[in-house]
């Protein structure tokens, strides 16, 4: 897994490929904790990941949850094909505020 | 599940350490093998997803995330389907806290057995002499 974080104005975006899994999902859990306590909002493309367990969707809804507690945006977007099916098997798509582009997103606020 | 005919009876068996680093290697095994049976790219991950769930299980809760269990893997190809079993040495399920959690809750955890119980056609968790045993089987359907 590739976890990449960049500026977007007062916005982070995390760009996120390849597996999340049991043994990486630790890591991205890691990432966008530091990430929300830098920034207002943050942004996670999905489209580049090609595996995610439940343990990557636990860790999604973690971070939205510390997000709403110190009242920030998490939202994300272009879910992949293997995103949308995990999303769907486990009910969690009305739980995440989802976008189409990185522009929605971003212009969410 | 019935027997399958000679000309198809794949039969795939992995040994792995209870180590989430040997995870994708399952997964680059069961795709393929389901696609080769005849599913889609959908359910071919689907199927996947379930036996990746089931592993992870046995690391977190039979292991505790220790990485020095082993993990007996069989997929079995039968007539009309797929049967997956894994066999561990650690701690039994707790069956009451299986699918214990409701979808709907907003809870981060306690999906992972609702994905294997939506995936797969029929689930068991036994303890056994032997060990742990988790079976799990797929009916493929074919197009009419």
């Amino acid at each position: 897994m590739k976890i990449t974080i960049r500026d977007a104005g007062e916005a982070k975006v995390v760009e996120v490929e390849g597996d999340v899994d049991l043994g990486t999902s630790p890591d991205l859990r890691r990432a966008l904790f530091e990430s929300l306590l830098n920034s207002p909002k943050l942004a996670v493309n999905l489209a580049a990941i090609r595996y995610i367990d439940s343990s990557g969707i636990a860790t999604l809804i973690e971070v939205l949850k510390d997000s709403q507690l110190r009242n920030k945006e998490f939202v994300l977007f272009a879910l992949s094909p293997a995103v949308q099916q995990v999303f769907r098997l486990t009910h969690v798509i009305r739980i995440f505020q989802v976008f189409q582009t990185e522009e929605e997103a971003l212009g969410s606020v | 599940m019935s027997k399958p005919s000679a000309a198809r009876c794949l039969h795939l068996k992995i040994v792995m350490p209870s180590n989430p680093l040997y995870l994708p290697v399952v997964r680059g095994a069961i795709s393929p093998l389901a696609a080769a049976m005849g599913w889609g790219e959908s359910d071919c991950r689907a199927i996947t997803l379930a036996l990746d769930e089931a592993l992870a299980n046995v690391i977190r809760h039979a292991y505790h995330n220790r990485a020095d269990g082993l993990i007996e893997l069989e997929c079995h190809e039968s007539a009309d389907g797929l049967e997956i079993t894994l066999l561990d040495k650690g701690d039994a399920p707790d069956k009451s806290k299986i699918c214990a959690r409701a979808l709907a809750c907003d809870e981060p955890g306690g999906r992972g057995t609702h994905i294997i119980k939506d995936v797969m056609d029929t689930v068991s968790y036994q303890a056994t002499p032997a060990g742990n045993r988790f079976v799990a089987t797929k009916r493929l359907r074919k197009a009419t």
